[in-house]
C-alpha cells in the first residue's frame, strides 16, 4: 500500500506527510499527434500540492489534448510524465484514478436516467449492491459537506440542473480519492454566481492539500482563484507566470501572440423598426420557463443586447423568434411583412431573418453531414442550387469554397468533410457564413461567443457589427454581460420571462446587474 | 496494491476516429467483412458435415453456372430489392417501419381487389394492380404515421402489432369471402394470364426484376439526387437542426413513410402477381426483417441494396439447396445468415475509425 496520502492518512500519520513545495504531477517535452497534426509540441508542466493552476489559452492551444493525456485518455507520442517524482505510465482513465486523478470533462459522463448515488457508484463499484448503495451515500454526503456542496442524491441526473450535474461529477473524482482534480472549461456551462460558487469550492479543496488544474480561456477566472497560471499557445506552452504579476492585457498578449482588446464600435446610423415584439407570451410546459409579455423593438442597424441570467426566457425567446415555439398571445411584427406571429420557420427565413443559436452543434450543424451541405442548406430550401428534382453540387462545393475563404474558416481540407470535425470557432464561423450569406434583414444571435476564443469571438463580433452596418436589426442575447456591453447599442434585461429594463448606451454596468437579479 | 503502473515501453493500439474514407477503401472494409463472415459459416458448416468441396459447390459452381439458379436468385432478389427500398425510404426519416409484412399484405390485398372483382380493361389491369397495391399498403402505414406525429406514439409498437392485425384479416378473406372457388383451398383465385408479371422466359424469372430496378433507380433519384433526399438527410442526422432551419420535418417525415408503405405494397403485388400469381396466406413471411436487414447493411443507398439483395438471395438460395441435399437444419441455415450480417455489420467500426499499432 503505497499511495498518496489523503487527509486521513494525514490525520493518523499526525502532521503533513508532503514538503511546502512538494511536486505532485510533472510532465515534461510532451508530444502528441493526431494524423499530420501536431497537438502538443514538446511541453513542460507542472503542479505543485495544493494550488490552483489555471492552464490558459485559445481552442486548439492544446489545453485539452494535453489534460487528456493525465486523465489517461491519450497516449504521449513522447515525454514523460512524473507523479510525485516517478515516472508513470497510464494507460487508462483506470490508471489515472489509481494515480488519484480525476477529470471533469466539458461534456458530462453521465447515466442520465440514475440518480447522482447510483452514478458515483457506477464508477467506483465495491461490494454488494444493497450494502455498497447505502454506504456510498453516506460517503457522498461527507464529501458533499466537505466541499460545501447542496445536491439531491435522489432525482434523476436527467432532472437536475446543469451545475448539479457538474457536482455529481465532481463528487465522482473525489469519492474516487483523487488529490489531482482537472477541470476542463468548468465554467463555460454555468451562470456567473454558479462559477464563483464553484471555483470558491475548488479553492477551499486546495487549501485541504489538493492540487486542481483549471482549464480555461476566461482571464478572470484565471487571475482570480489561480496560484498560477501556464499559457499555452498552438501546441506550445508560453510561460507560467503568477496572477499577482500581471495584468489581463499581458496574459492576452500571450495567448493571441499578438495585442488584440475589442473596443466599442457604436452604430452610426438607426433606421425604423425592423422587429417588433409585443406582449408575446408562451404557454409553460414542466421544462421550460415560458416567456410573459416581452415587448422590445429594434432598429434596422442597430445592435439590441438582451441581457440576464441564464435560464429567464432566453432560449424560449430565441425559439419565439424563429417560430419553433407557438405564441399563446402577443404579436410579432417584422418591417415590410407585417404580422409574423404566426408564420413558418422557413417562411421568417425567407423574410430575411438569421439566427445564430447558443448550442450550435444541436441547432445550427449536423455534424455528421459535410460542410458543403451545412453551408447550402438555406439556400437549398430557398430554392437555390439546382431545382426540385436535382440539386446542383458542383455549385454547392464552388460557393461553399468561397464562404469558406471569405468567412476564415479554418481546418476545411475538403468541402465533404464532416462538420462536426469543426472546432467551436470554425464551427461558428461556418454558421455565420451561412447564415449571413443572405444579406439578413434580421439576426437573433443567442451567446455567439460561447465557447469561443479571443481572436475567435473578435471575428465573430466583427460579422454581427458587419450585419448591423448593412442595414440589419441584430438582437443579440447574451448571458455574458461583457459581450453585452462591448457590442449593444441598446440594452433590454431579461428576467422570469420578460423584459424588465432597458438601457440606452452608455450604461451603468452596476445598474443592469442590479436589473439582472432583481426580485420575481 | 501497486504503486501506480510502471513506465516502460509498450506496443499498443491506438483507436482514432477518421474523419473521411475513399469508396475503394469502404468497399474494401465491407468486402473482408463479408469473407470473415463466410469464412466462420463455412467453418460451421464443416462442423456439420459438409465438406469443403460440397461447399464450393453448393455456394459457386452450383449457383454461378448453373442458369436455371442464377435465374431463382434472381427471382428471389426482386421483391427483397423492393423491401429494401421500402425500409430505406422510412429509416431515412428516422421513422422505424417494422411494419412492411403488414403493408405488404395490404398491399396484395388492394392487387387481388382489382383482380377479384374484374376492375378496369384488361390492358391496364396491371398497373391498376400496382396502384391498389401502393394504396393499400400506404393507407396500413398512414395510421401509425399520424399516431407518431400527432401523438407521438412511438412507431416500432404500432407499426409491428399492426402486422397482426394485418395478417388476421388476410386470414379472414382467404377462408371466406375470397377463397379460391376452384380449389377451395385458403388462397385466392389464381390471377388471369394478364394479371400477372410476364416471364422473361429464363427459368422462373419474371418481369418483377426489371420493375424492381425501376424502383431503384426511382428511390436513387428521391435519396440521392433531389431536393427532398438532400433534406432527408438533414432529418436524418439531426432532426432538431433541421427544423430549425426551416425544413418541415413532419411534413417531409409523412411523405416518406408514406412511401415506404406503397413500396412494401408494391413488392406485396410483385410478389403476388409474380412468383405466387395468387395471394396466399405466407407470401410475405420473412420479407419485413430482411427488408430491415437490406436497408441497413446498404446504409439506406438505393444501389447497395441492390447488391446486398443479391447476395441475401444467394445465401437465401444456397440455403434451401443445402437444406435437402445435406440435410443441414434451417436453424444452422439462418444461423449462417446471421453470422454473415453481424460480419458485415461489425465492418462499420473500421470505416468509422482508424487502428494503429504504435509504441
Amino acid at each position: 500500500m503505497n499511495r498518496i496520502p489523503d487527509r486521513t492518512d494525514q490525520a493518523t500519520a499526525g502532521g503533513p506527510v508532503f514538503a511546502p513545495d512538494e511536486q505532485f504531477l510533472q510532465l515534461s517535452g510532451i508530444v502528441k499527434s493526431f494524423g499530420d497534426f501536431c497537438a502538443l509540441d514538446n511541453v513542460n508542466f507542472d503542479l505543485k500540492r495544493g494550488e490552483v493552476h489555471s492552464l490558459l489559452g485559445e481552442n486548439g492551444a492544446g489545453k485539452s489534448s494535453l489534460m487528456n493525456i493525465v486523465a489517461g485518455l491519450y497516449t504521449p507520442d513522447k515525454g514523460e510524465v512524473l507523479i510525485r517524482g516517478s515516472a508513470v505510465a497510464i494507460k487508462g482513465p483506470a490508471d489515472a484514478a489509481k494515480l488519484g486523478i480525476g477529470m471533469v470533462h466539458q461534456h458530462f459522463k453521465l447515466v442520465r436516467p440514475f440518480n447522482a448515488v447510483e452514478n458515483i457508484l457506477l464508477s467506483n463499484p465495491t461490494g454488494r449492491y444493497d450494502q455498497s448503495i447505502r454506504r456510498m451515500r453516506s460517503l457522498i454526503e461527507e464529501k458533499a459537506a466537505s466541499v460545501g456542496f447542496e445536491i439531491d442524491l435522489d432525482r434523476p441526473v436527467a432532472s437536475l440542473s446543469v451545475a448539479e450535474q457538474q457536482r455529481v461529477e465532481l463528487l465522482k473524482i473525489l469519492v474516487a480519492g483523487a488529490h489531482i482534480i482537472i477541470l476542463d472549461e468548468p465554467t463555460a456551462v454555468l451562470t456567473d454566481e454558479e462559477g464563483e460558487r464553484l471555483l470558491t469550492a475548488m479553492r477551499k479543496l486546495a487549501q485541504d492539500g489538493s492540487s486542481i488544474v483549471l482549464v480555461t480561456h476566461n482571464l478572470k477566472e484565471a487571475l482570480n482563484y489561480s496560484d498560477r497560471i501556464t499559457v499555452m499557445r498552438s501546441g506550445n506552452n508560453v510561460d507560467t507566470v503568477n496572477p499577482g504579476e500581471v495584468t489581463s492585457a499581458d496574459l492576452t498578449n500571450m495567448i493571441v501572440g499578438q495585442s488584440i482588446v475589442e473596443q466599442p464600435h457604436p452604430a452610426e446610423s438607426i433606421g425604423e423598426v425592423r422587429l417588433k415584439v409585443s406582449g408575446v407570451r408562451t404557454a409553460r410546459d414542466d421544462s421550460a420557463r415560458a416567456l410573459d409579455n416581452v415587448d422590445f423593438q429594434v432598429r434596422s442597424g442597430e445592435i439590441y443586447g438582451i441581457a440576464g441570467v441564464g435560464g429567464n426566457g432566453q432560449d424560449e425567446l430565441v425559439s419565439v423568434l424563429m417560430g419553433l415555439v407557438p405564441v399563446v398571445r402577443g404579436q410579432i411584427h417584422l418591417h415590410g411583412q407585417g404580422d409574423i406571429t404566426r408564420a413558418r420557420t422557413d417562411e421568417r427565413r425567407g423574410f430575411g431573418m438569421a439566427c445564430i443559436p447558443a448550442d450550435r452543434h444541436q441547432y445550427a450543424l449536423c455534424g455528421d453531414l459535410p460542410v458543403a451541405d451545412n453551408f447550402a442548406i438555406s439556400k437549398v430550401l430557398e430554392g437555390q442550387y439546382g431545382t426540385w428534382s436535382r440539386v446542383d453540387r458542383r455549385k454547392i462545393t464552388a460557393a461553399t469554397r468561397e464562404a469558406l475563404s471569405g468567412y476564415d474558416v479554418q481546418g476545411v481540407r475538403r468541402e465533404d468533410q464532416r462538420a462536426g470535425l469543426l472546432s467551436g470557432g470554425n464551427a461558428q464561423k461556418l454558421v455565420i457564413a451561412r447564415e449571413f450569406s443572405g444579406q439578413p434583414s434580421a439576426v437573433i444571435a443567442h451567446s455567439p461567443n460561447r465557447g469561443l476564443d479571443v481572436l475567435a469571438s473578435a471575428a465573430v463580433h466583427g460579422y454581427l457589427r458587419s450585419a448591423r452596418d448593412a442595414g440589419a436589426a441584430v438582437v443579440l442575447i447574451s448571458e455574458d454581460l461583457d459581450e453585452i456591453m462591448l457590442l449593444s447599442d441598446r440594452i433590454g434585461v431579461m428576467n422570469s420571462g420578460s423584459i424588465v429594463a432597458e438601457f440606452d448606451m452608455p450604461a451603468d454596468r452596476h445598474d443592469i446587474g442590479g436589473a439582472m437579479i432583481g426580485h420575481d | 496494491m501497486t504503486d501506480g503502473v510502471p513506465a516502460r515501453q509498450l506496443w499498443r493500439l491506438h483507436l482514432e476516429i477518421r474523419d473521411h474514407m475513399p469508396l475503394w477503401q469502404q468497399m474494401l472494409v465491407v468486402g473482408s467483412g463479408v469473407a470473415a463472415g463466410l469464412f466462420i459459416s463455412v467453418c460451421v458448416l464443416m462442423t456439420s458435415g459438409v465438406g469443403l468441396s460440397a461447399l464450393w459447390n453448393e455456394f459457386v459452381v452450383f449457383i454461378f453456372t448453373n442458369p436455371r439458379n442464377l435465374s431463382a436468385v434472381m427471382t428471389q432478389s426482386a421483391p427483397l430489392i423492393i423491401v429494401g427500398l421500402a425500409a430505406a425510404m422510412a429509416f431515412k426519416v428516422r421513422f422505424w417501419n417494422i411494419g412492411i409484412e403488414g403493408q405488404m399484405i395490404f398491399g396484395a390485398i388492394g392487387a387481388t381487389f382489382v383482380a377479384t372483382f374484374d376492375i378496369g380493361p384488361e390492358s391496364l389491369r396491371l398497373p391498376l394492380m400496382a396502384i391498389f397495391a401502393m394504396l393499400g399498403g400506404m393507407a396500413w402505414i398512414a395510421l401509425p404515421a399520424i399516431l407518431k406525429l400527432r401523438l407521438q406514439v412511438n412507431e416500432i409498437i404500432s407499426t409491428l402489432l399492426l402486422n397482426y392485425i394485418a395478417f388476421n384479416f388476410l386470414l379472414h378473406l382467404l377462408y371466406g369471402p375470397w377463397q379460391d372457388p376452384v380449389s377451395s383451398f385458403p388462397h385466392s383465385e389464381q390471377f388471369a394470364v394478364f394479371e400477372r408479371l410476364t416471364s422473361l422466359n429464363w427459368g422462373k424469372l419474371d418481369f418483377s426484376l426489371v420493375v424492381a430496378l425501376g424502383l431503384v433507380a426511382v428511390s436513387f433519384w428521391l435519396l440521392i439526387s433531389s431536393r427532398f433526399g438532400f433534406l432527408l438527410n438533414f432529418i436524418h442526422s439531426n432532426p432538431l437542426m433541421a427544423r430549425a432551419m426551416g425544413v418541415r420535418v413532419a411534413v417531409l417525415t409523412l411523405i416518406a413513410a408514406l412511401s415506404s408503405g406503397a413500396f412494401a405494397g408494391f413488392s406485396g403485388f410483385v410478389v403476388s402477381a409474380g412468383i405466387e400469381s395468387r395471394m396466399t396466406q405466407s407470401f410475405f413471411i420473412g420479407f419485413g426483417f430482411s427488408g430491415i436487414l437490406i436497408a441497413f447493411l446498404a446504409r439506406n443507398n438505393p444501389l447497395t441494396i441492390v447488391a446486398v439483395s443479391l447476395f441475401v438471395a444467394t445465401l437465401m438460395i444456397a440455403g434451401q439447396s443445402l437444406q435437402v441435399f445435406y440435410q443441414i437444419p434451417f436453424a444452422t441455415v439462418q444461423l449462417i445468415q446471421a453470422i454473415v450480417v453481424i460480419c458485415v455489420a461489425a465492418s462499420e467500426f473500421f470505416m468509422r475509425h482508424r487502428i494503429r499499432l504504435a509504441s
